[in-house]
């Protein structure tokens, strides 16, 4: 059985349909990346896995199940023991999620203090293992930052430490590294190749860089307008794919030593 | 390898300190020396916080160097004033970052992409819906976009309008901020072959920042690398990839993820961040990070010298 498996799932914002028809499976340790223009619901479906749809926002169809769970219709305490667990959710900007009037250290012991029961002083050396752990050196200085005092890369680690906290079987990723410089954004994804040979994590990366798609994503899928309009094995995509979208947006990514317009 | 009666503007030795609310100074350029020709592009990359914006904005006004003069046309323009500086203005344009908040949201697009042409008297305000329409189909965007607004245009289109009111005044040269980073990549690719064609019809010289080394190869004729406020390689665009020497700009080609490259290669990458410009190494820039760093780098700065033609770097190991 797969670890998660997202059935012919229709997403409306009120009375706006924004995804049609998506399916998507995932098994243990696999990576999967989903690719496509900004507006094509690429993260909508991932918010949807997680349900954190938001505001009218809801699945109007199809099915969503996650090791064997019906994710459509959990209780929000049944949330409460997946979110963090199980399944976690790394964004864009992690700078973003975390209250910017409070050290980095205190929202981390409260996202560690709400999963389990442990003292504040564990908490927080279980805070800087975990920050350790991402590469970041020093990690009890990190602890005693607000988030804008470190730079993007260091962010999307603190980032990538809390979603990690309790080695969930699923990372759903959402543009992790596009707010990143290149040399960060290597980094990243090394790191995140890492999580999967180490605790056999499955990935979701959603991502508009075909080249860091292409290079995590055991598989791919491409979206458009809301649909699937091809997806498949990442060598099928990069080479034998006769979908001519797939196609397009390949020809559009600059390579080295590629063509050139002067 | 480029003519020098072709030169349009040269930077010399050009500095920029920024005083800190602590009384330290942070530098962000450090000694910049950079030449732009007629109807080429200079493509600057690097990391974010290296300097490369900080550096552009003084061609446009935005900003006056600390030291060091930039010349355009034998003038110095950091010393402009008056009507000297508003005459010279209409030469030198800048496309910005970010379409959706470079425009006044207020205005309609006729309005933005003409009110250059008004600030200088070259039309008068009957002319304007014509003058937009042309503008507009020059930059491949439908003449009757004219009377939308921003807000009515995908970031794409906000783009062109952007390109469309930067070459309005038919400048001499465009300052282009990261100009295709907010854009999707087939977005990104139509965008830049629109500058491209631009640039051979109006043979405008155009200064691009850019973080993409796979885009920038694509279309610079000349590419200067920035590290910590310092120009550390500038070589030709064409296939950069293999004849660049620099450590740093090797480590920024590592870290391209491309489409066409072997998956089972083990991502190489420099670690760390780069050093505070609060507090400047005294040698080479990079030593902190460098994997091949000698105790002369520690100690001595390296300078820029010429390796080839046209390719400059500033390593004690690649000039050895």
């Amino acid at each position: 059985m797969s670890l998660l498996e997202i059935k012919n799932v229709d997403i409306s914002y009120g009375k706006n349909l924004t995804v049609k028809n998506v399916s998507l499976s995932l098994e243990k340790g696999e990576i999967c990346s989903i690719v496509g223009e900004s507006g094509s619901g690429k993260t909508t479906v991932i918010r949807a896995v997680l349900g954190l749809l938001p505001g009218a926002g809801r699945v109007s169809a199809g099915s969503i199940t996650y090791d064997g769970k019906d994710l459509l219709n959990l209780t929000d305490s049944e949330w409460r023991n997946l979110r963090g667990y199980d399944m976690s959710m790394i964004f864009q900007d992690s700078g973003a999620m975390m209250n910017a009037l409070r050290l980095i250290g205190d929202s981390y012991v409260e996202y560690i203090r709400t999963h389990e029961e442990i003292s504040k002083e564990d908490a927080w050396a279980k805070g800087v293992e975990m920050l350790e752990r991402m590469r970041l050196p020093d990690g009890d200085r990190i602890m005693h930052s607000y988030p804008f005092q470190l730079s993007g890369g260091q962010r999307q680690r603190v980032g990538i430490a809390m979603g990690m906290t309790y080695r969930p079987k699923l990372l759903l990723a959402d543009e992790p590294t596009s707010a990143l410089d290149v040399t960060t954004q290597a980094q990243i994804v090394r790191q995140f190749m890492e999580l999967r040979d180490e605790y056999g994590t499955s990935i979701i990366i959603v991502t508009h860089n075909l080249g860091v798609a292409a290079y995590m994503g055991d598989k791919i899928v491409v979206m458009k307008h809301g649909e699937v309009v091809d997806r498949g094995e990442r060598d099928y995509i990069l080479h034998q794919s006769t979908n001519p979208y797939t196609k397009l947006l390949l020809d559009a990514v600059p390579t080295l030593g590629g063509k050139r317009y002067v | 390898m480029f003519d020098e009666k072709d030169l349009l503007i040269e930077a010399r030795h050009v500095t920029r300190r920024f005083p800190t609310n602590d009384g330290r100074l942070l530098t962000a350029c450090n000694d910049v020396n950079l030449k732009f020709y007629k109807g080429k592009t200079l493509g600057i990359v690097g990391e974010s916080g290296c300097g490369k914006s900080t550096f552009m904005r003084f061609m446009v006004w935005l900003d006056t160097p600390t030291e060091g003069e930039i010349f355009f046309h034998g003038k110095d323009i950091t010393k402009m004033k008056g009507a000297e500086l508003h005459e010279n203005r209409q030469h030198i344009q800048m496309v910005f970052q970010d379409p959706s908040t470079s425009f006044n949201p207020k205005m309609k697009i006729k309005e933005i992409v003409c009110e250059p042409l008004l600030n200088f008297n070259r039309i008068s305000r009957s002319d304007m819906d014509a003058k937009a329409k042309e503008l507009l189909e020059m930059v491949e965007l439908p003449g009757d976009f004219a009377d939308r607004f921003p807000h009515n245009m995908s970031g794409g289109q906000r783009q062109r309008v952007a390109i469309a009111r930067a070459i309005a005044l038919e400048p001499e040269f465009i300052v282009m901020d990261e100009a295709t980073s907010a854009l999707d990549v087939s977005v990104q690719k139509t965008v830049i072959e629109l500058i491209t064609r631009l640039q051979r019809e109006k043979n405008i010289s155009i200064g691009f920042i850019c973080h993409d080394l796979g885009l920038i190869e694509s279309f610079a004729h000349q590419v200067a690398v920035m590290y910590l406020g310092n120009i550390v390689e500038v070589m030709p665009g064409e296939g950069l990839s293999d004849i660049c020497c620099h450590p740093y700009s090797k480590a920024l080609l590592n870290s391209v993820f491309d489409v066409h490259m072997d998956f089972s290669k083990k991502i190489e990458n420099i670690e760390g961040e780069p050093p505070s410009p609060l507090d400047l190494p005294p040698g080479c820039p990079f030593s902190n990070r460098c994997p091949d760093c000698k105790d002369c780098c520690m100690q001595e700065k390296p300078e820029l010298v010429e390796i080839a033609p046209g390719h400059m770097v500033a390593c004690h190991c690649c000039t050895k």
